[in-house]
C-alpha cells in the first residue's frame, strides 16, 4: 500500500486544507524518529462540531498510517486541556502553527495565528507526526500581513505588538499573552465564557462579510 | 462463556491493541471480553499486559520510542478501565495499598504515572498524591491509609533532597513501611544512602521494573493457580 493518496484521501473526508511538512530540525529527542508532519485544518464555524471533525480525521489519518505500518503521533486538538493521558505530556512538544507554516499553509500573523491566504485565521488545526516518508510541500518563508495592522489597532487590551513573522525569527514576540488573557477574562465575567475573538473577526483574509462592514468596525475602533 | 477458541482470539486482539497503541480497539474488546464471560483477570493478564510486554521488547530493540510507549500505555489503560471493576481480588499474598507522589517543587509526573499504573494494574489500592507534593503530605498520608508501601518521585537535583526528610520521618514513625524512591538523578547509591527500599533510575526503567513485577506477579499468580489445580 502506497502514500500517494493520502492527501486526497483526508480531503476527501472533510478538510479544508492539507499539508505535509518536513521537521526534522527542531524535534525533540523523544519524538525525533516521527520527522514528518501532517497538518491538517478545517475552516472554523465555531461550534462544537469543529472539534469532533478534527477528531475524526485524525482517527481517519492515523488509520491509514496503521495499515500501512508506519509509526504516528497525534497532537489532538485543545491538547493543553488533556491531561489525564500519559502521551498528553508530550503534546506540548510540538505547536499545530509550526506544522502548518512548515508545511505551506501559511504564515504566522500580527494576531499570532496561522492565516492562510485564502480561509486567513479561520481554520483550526490539527497535526499528526509521523515516520512515513511523505514528500513535503514547500514551507511558508515570511508573513504577508505587509502593511496591514487592522488586528493590532482592534485588539481591546492592546497584547499586539505588531511585529513580523518570518520563517528565520519564527518566534517574535507577537502577543502579550496576560494581557490578552486578562481582557478574555473579564470578558467571561458578562459571557460566562473567556472569548474575545476580534483579532479573527478583523482579519481581511479569508473574510466572508463585504469590506465596508470591516471599515465601519476599524472607525469604531478608532473612535474608543 | 466464550470458547477456549474464541478467548484466545479475545486475548489476541486486546494484546495487539496495546502493541498498536489503539486505544479504541482496546477499550472495544475488553467490553467484548466482558460481554462474553471472559474473566476479566485473565483478559488484564494475558491479553493487555501480555500486549505491554511484547512493547517492552520492542522498546528495547529500539523499534519503539517514547511516545510509542507511552501511547501503549494509555491504551493498556483504556482497557483496564473497563476490566477492572470486574477484577476478582486476587490473593499474592502481598497486602496492597501504595502512597506515591512526586515530591515538593517537582512537576515532572509521567515516571511515577508510569508506576502508578504498575501497581493499578497489580490490585493495589494506590493513593495518588499527584505532583509537587509537601513532604509532611507523604507522612500524613502514609499514616492515615496505613499503607506499608510509600513511592517517591524527583526529576530534578533540587527537589530530589527532599526525598530524604521524607524517608527519615516515615522511618521514626513507622519503621515497617517499605519506600521505593526513583527519577533521574536518583542512583542506587542514593537510595542505599538514605534509606531506601527500592530503586527506579528513569520513567522508561520504571516501566520495564513494572513489567517486569507485573511479569513475576504473573507467574506467581500461575503458580497459586497451579497449586489450587493439585
Amino acid at each position: 500500500m502506497t502514500l500517494s493518496g493520502l492527501r486526497d484521501y483526508i480531503e476527501g473526508e472533510g478538510a479544508t486544507v492539507v499539508g505535509f511538512a518536513e521537521v526534522d530540525e527542531a524535534l525533540p529527542e523523544e519524538i525525533a524518529h516521527l520527522n514528518r508532519a501532517i497538518s491538517i485544518g478545517v475552516e472554523r464555524n465555531l461550534n462544537a462540531d469543529t472539534l469532533r471533525q478534527l477528531r475524526g480525521l485524525q482517527k481517519k489519518t492515523e488509520k491509514y498510517l496503521r495499515d500501512r505500518g508506519y509509526k504516528f503521533l497525534c497532537i489532538p486538538p485543545d491538547s493543553d486541556r488533556i491531561t489525564d493521558t500519559f502521551i498528553s505530556k508530550l503534546y506540548k512538544l510540538f505547536s499545530h502553527k509550526v506544522a502548518a507554516t512548515c508545511s505551506g499553509l501559511g504564515w504566522i500573523g500580527k494576531n499570532g495565528l496561522l492565516i492562510n491566504p485564502k480561509y486567513g485565521p479561520r481554520l483550526s488545526l490539527v497535526t499528526v507526526l509521523t515516520d512515513a516518508p511523505l514528500q513535503p510541500d514547500p514551507p511558508t518563508e515570511q508573513s504577508m500581513c505587509g502593511e496591514c495592522s487592522l488586528c493590532v489597532e482592534m485588539c481591546p487590551s492592546g497584547a499586539l505588538s505588531g511585529r513580523e513573522w518570518s520563517r528565520d525569527d519564527p518566534f517574535p514576540e507577537i502577543i502579550d499573552f496576560s494581557r490578552c488573557a486578562s481582557h478574555k477574562g473579564s470578558t467571561k465575567r458578562m459571557s460566562e465564557k473567556p472569548n474575545c475573538g476580534l483579532c479573527i473577526n478583523v482579519c481581511p483574509h479569508g473574510r466572508r462579510k463585504p469590506k465596508e462592514e470591516v471599515n465601519a468596525i476599524v472607525v469604531t475602533a478608532e473612535d474608543k | 462463556m466464550a470458547t477456549e477458541e474464541r478467548s484466545k482470539e479475545v486475548m489476541a486482539k486486546l494484546k495487539n491493541a496495546v502493541i498498536e497503541y489503539d486505544e479504541d480497539t482496546a477499550k472495544e474488546w475488553a467490553q467484548i471480553a466482558l460481554d462474553e464471560g471472559i474473566d476479566a483477570n485473565e483478559a488484564i493478564f494475558n491479553g493487555l499486559v501480555s500486549g505491554m510486554q511484547h512493547v517492552g521488547d520492542l522498546f528495547e530493540k529500539q523499534e519503539y520510542f517514547v511516545p510509542e510507549l507511552l501511547m501503549c500505555a494509555d491504551a493498556l489503560y483504556a482497557g483496564l478501565e473497563i476490566l477492572k471493576p470486574h477484577v476478582k481480588k486476587m490473593d499474592l499474598g502481598v497486602k496492597g495499598s501504595v502512597v506515591i507522589g512526586t515530591v515538593e517543587g517537582d512537576v515532572h509526573d509521567i515516571g511515577k504515572n508510569i508506576v502508578k499504573m504498575m501497581f493499578d494494574v497489580a490490585g493495589f489500592t494506590v493513593y495518588d498524591l499527584g505532583r509537587d507534593v509537601p513532604l509532611d503530605k507523604f507522612v500524613q498520608e502514609q499514616l492515615k491509609t496505613d499503607s506499608d508501601l510509600v513511592c517517591l518521585s524527583a526529576m530534578m537535583t533540587t527537589t530530589m533532597v527532599g526525598m530524604k526528610k521524607v524517608i527519615d520521618d516515615i522511618k521514626a514513625k513507622n519503621p515497617n513501611v517499605k519506600i521505593m524512591i526513583g527519577g533521574a538523578p536518583v542512583s542506587r547509591d542514593v537510595a542505599d544512602k538514605w534509606g531506601a527500599d527500592g530503586y527506579a533510575p528513569d520513567a522508561t526503567n520504571a516501566l520495564k521494573d513494572a513489567i517486569n513485577m507485573i511479569s513475576s506477579l504473573k507467574k506467581l499468580k500461575e503458580e497459586a493457580e497451579a497449586k489450587k489445580q493439585k
